[in-house]
């Protein structure tokens, strides 16, 4: 807490909190990040179910690399936020539950994008692979999860 | 932008109902927000697929996205007409929410050019001038309808 403290008194935090530029700019590459994470996580996990066509398996890999960019993107604006006001969203529940979600749907991905440069590599079809299946419907479902939380932070926080 | 006209649904039946309890205007958040999250994903597929992102075997991959995209599109626009009837002065005379609405309605002519004047690239895997300039401006004027959106609260009277 000691630590996170002094994060909260730095410069950085004031120009955060105080600029005209600083929590409006993050919040918006935030939103970008997500939408490119998430949104591009979900279009794999449609197509994996089958539910969109079009996409080839050998592209896979490289739609989920961008996803990756997106959810650093989001990573990066996201610890840039929380910095100012470090100890006030760890004693929020919503919030940390929506870390929990964000970090259990970033590894996935990472492992579904590794799991499925090996199938593509292999010529092997990925909408076979049960595993690839379900890893993009978890890393899919919690995004959304997050998502949702990540909204309720405002609303919630008083509560707990 | 003669938004102000608009006004008067605030106090609509709908208007009100928005408003009507905690729970309405937080699960409308959620809602708007996980539809843009489809949308975009569908819309940076075609993006990719018009700036050469993507090309063989991908010929197919504009039209069997469209679906997808509209279907998200919709809901993310009714969910964002239930916010501006749920509290219209938060939107009226707002810049960051007209500049919003100017950059949908480009992003929708933007789509318009390319029915009318590159329709023929959806059946192959071509990649031209003109499809790459449609691609980039997409992506640069939805990534500027998110920055609106979320600009809206601090542009608010």
């Amino acid at each position: 807490m000691n630590f996170l403290r002094i994060l909260e008194s730095t410069a950085f935090s004031e120009w955060v909190l105080t600029s005209m530029l600083g929590f409006p700019t993050l919040i918006a590459l935030h939103s970008i990040g997500m939408a490119v994470a998430a949104g591009l996580t979900i279009v794999v996990t449609l197509y994996l179910y089958r539910l969109v066509a079009g996409i080839a398996d050998a592209k896979l890999p490289g739609i989920l690399r961008i996803a990756m960019w997106g959810f650093l993107l989001n990573l990066v604006t996201g610890l840039a936020i929380f910095v100012p006001r470090g100890t006030e969203y760890l004693a929020n529940v919503t919030f940390l539950v929506k870390m929990l979600l964000v970090l259990i749907s970033a590894a996935i991905l990472v492992w579904l994008k590794s799991h499925v440069a090996q199938l593509a590599r292999k010529s092997v079809d990925v909408c076979g692979s049960v595993r690839a299946r379900r890893l993009s419907l978890v890393s899919s479902a919690t995004w959304i999860g997050a998502i949702v939380t990540g909204r309720l932070i405002a609303y919630l926080g008083s509560v707990y | 932008m003669g938004l102000e006209k608009l006004g008067w649904l605030a106090d609509t039946a709908l208007g009100h109902w928005v408003v009507s309890s905690a729970a309405i205007w937080p699960t409308l958040e959620c809602i708007h927000f996980v539809s843009l999250c489809f949308f975009m994903g569908g819309m940076l597929m075609i993006d990719l697929r018009l700036t050469g992102f993507f090309r063989d075997p991908c010929a197919g991959l504009i039209n069997r996205m469209l679906g997808l995209v509209i279907g998200a599109f919709l809901v993310n626009f009714t969910t964002g007409a239930l916010f501006f009837a749920g509290n219209a002065t938060k939107y009226i005379d707002n810049p960051a929410f007209e500049l919003k609405l100017s950059l949908m309605v480009l992003a929708g002519l933007n789509a318009l050019y390319f029915k009318f004047r590159l329709a023929h690239l959806l059946a192959t895997e071509e990649v031209t001038g003109d499809s790459k300039f449609v691609g980039y401006f997409s992506l640069l004027l939805w990534a500027g309808v998110i920055v609106c959106g979320r600009m809206i609260t601090f542009f608010a009277r």
